[in-house]
């Protein structure tokens, strides 16, 4: 069975960054994923401080993590240290 | 709550925005504006419905949604919003019915109470903004402090323009300042308050639209400056105006100072476009580039518009008006608009749902149309007022009506989510203009259709 860790991650890449339409890990906006037996918290960011979207995007990723198997509880916190920057990102595979 | 941060009128403020700018440019296709005729009641009036009621609503609307995201806290006294729409809409529609005085029409009355309105809406709007601005201490940023100094200039903007206005009522102060404080008045509009704002603003957009790295550059810095010496400039030529001196010197000095910090900020932006990662940019960004184009031309004919005056004076501020204020409004208004609605409609679906991308709301090629029927319009409507051609001025004023017309319908096909396909497409949908009337969920779920 994979590690929770790693489903959470897989998760996470089925969120997408509606300006990009690419996921949030490939847009290095997953800071820290930490799993405690049922209990996973993610640490997150957006692109800006001020970005509107910023409390939808937290929700949303609850909202992914709570339906996973394996997790009891979810907690996803915005975090802006360090800002994010493009260096970020993961390079886009050629045919992605 | 979700979305606290989204201002709840920006949408309203664009449509008020958008019915000037239609009204001002049928004005100018009926030939009520043109070439040496602007010192005429309907050219004032048309200039006003366009300089006031378009430019100057779609940049305070944008400002009370951009501000939050450049301080990242809401808006404070964002309930203001309503009532300086309101008093904004009232006072421009009242000045430009002042004018027709000069044409003989018993309208006198509304050209003492248009700065009024105005002067209230402009003071509801800076407590807004520059509270916000104030209360995150913005000024330690270089976007934030652009933004400010655009907002200090406001106030000298009404100042002037409430003095010449009030001068046809005999008030002396306001006739010291005509004519040669025209100038100066046209210069505090289109080069300080809109175009410093457009410049802080676009710091923090451009990065997010291009993917690029953001922050403070020397580049900035040096135009801040810059932006501050001319303001500085142009508050000493209007002291030197108002002792009964001449005050052209300060003033051309003032636009060497204004064309300097626009070369500074193109260069800058420039730097942004080149580390952009967003491999194809978006309509938005391609035609920002052609109104960066006018600025760069409205930056070279500052210094003879203020010597010369004349044409090369009407083709400078139609180019800045026009030209590099409008272009990039309109382009930005696409994307704004799309992601306004996207937030609306799609964001309380993230996680939950797959949903489109911000950019399927849009159909490029459609407002890659309007803007090149836009820029085709400016470009014969200046070349129109260089040659002082009447007639070639109608022509260019109903290209850049059809222009608008095309861009609105673009706009609207957005909020009805036209161009998405039936099955990505909700069964409700958001009011068009007015923001969801249920205060419970503000923004977070789509209403029907028929609301």
């Amino acid at each position: 069975m994979a590690d929770l860790h790693d489903l959470v991650r897989d998760r996470l890449r089925t969120v997408l960054d509606p300006e990009t339409g690419r996921d949030l890990v490939a847009m290095g906006m997953i800071y820290a994923i930490e799993v405690d037996g049922g209990h996973v918290r993610v640490d997150m960011t957006t692109t800006t401080r001020g970005c509107p979207l910023a409390d939808f995007l937290r929700l949303g990723v609850e909202t992914a993590l709570q339906s996973l198997e394996g997790v009891a509880s979810v907690d996803v916190r915005l975090v802006w240290e360090p800002a994010w920057t493009p260096d970020r990102m993961e390079p886009v595979r050629a045919g992605a | 709550m979700l979305g606290k941060a989204l201002s709840r009128w920006t949408l309203a403020w664009f449509a008020s925005a958008m019915a000037f700018l239609l009204a001002a440019l049928a004005m100018a296709t009926f030939g009520l504006a043109g070439p040496g005729r602007w010192s005429e009641g309907w050219a004032l009036a048309a200039v006003h419905l366009f300089a006031l009621g378009w430019l100057c609503q779609m940049m305070l609307g944008s400002l009370i949604q951009f501000v939050p995201v450049l301080t990242a806290r809401p808006l404070i006294l964002p309930r203001l919003a309503l009532p300086a729409l309101i008093l904004c809409g009232a006072g421009t529609l009242s000045l430009a019915g002042g004018f027709l005085a000069l044409d003989g029409w018993p309208t006198g009355v509304l050209l003492a109470a248009g700065p009024v309105l105005l002067g209230l809406a402009f003071g509801l709007a800076m407590l807004m903004l520059g509270g916000t601005l104030v209360a995150t201490r913005a000024w330690r940023t270089q976007d934030g402090s652009t933004v400010l100094l655009a907002l200090l200039a406001l106030p000298v903007l009404w100042v002037t323009g409430a003095g010449m206005g009030w001068a046809f009522g005999g008030i002396a102060w306001g006739a010291a300042l005509l004519p040669d404080g025209l100038s100066l008045h046209v210069l505090l509009g289109a080069g300080f308050w809109l175009t410093l704002a457009a410049m802080g603003v676009s710091y923090r957009l451009f990065p997010m639209f291009l993917i690029a790295p953001d922050g403070s550059s020397p580049w900035r810095r040096a135009a801040l400056i810059a932006a501050a010496l001319a303001l500085a400039l142009l508050l000493a030529a209007l002291g030197v105006l108002l002792a009964g001196g001449d005050p052209l010197p300060l003033a051309v000095a003032c636009g060497l100072a204004c064309a300097f910090a626009a070369g500074l900020y193109l260069g800058e932006i420039r730097r942004i476009w080149q580390s952009r990662r967003a491999p194809a940019p978006e309509t938005n960004m391609q035609w920002s580039r052609a109104a960066l184009a006018f600025l760069a031309l409205a930056a070279l004919l500052v210094a003879p518009a203020l010597i010369l005056g004349g044409p090369w004076a009407e083709a400078a501020v139609f180019v800045a008006l026009a030209g590099w204020l409008s272009t990039l409004t309109l382009a930005q208004m696409v994307k704004i608009t799309s992601f306004l609605t996207w937030i609306q409609v799609f964001a309380p679906l993230i996680g939950r749902a797959p949903v489109p991308m911000v950019h399927d709301l849009t159909d490029a090629r459609a407002a890659g149309r309007s803007l090149a029927l836009w820029v085709a319009g400016v470009l014969v409507g200046a070349a129109a007022l260089a040659a002082q051609v009447p007639a070639l001025f109608d022509i260019a004023a109903l290209v850049l009506l059809l222009a608008a017309l095309l861009h609105g319908h673009e706009l609207i096909a957005i909020r009805r989510l036209r161009h998405l396909s039936e099955t990505a497409r909700p069964a409700g949908l958001p009011p068009m203009i007015l923001p969801p009337s249920d205060r419970r969920t503000d923004h977070d779920i789509p209403r029907p259709a028929s609301a």
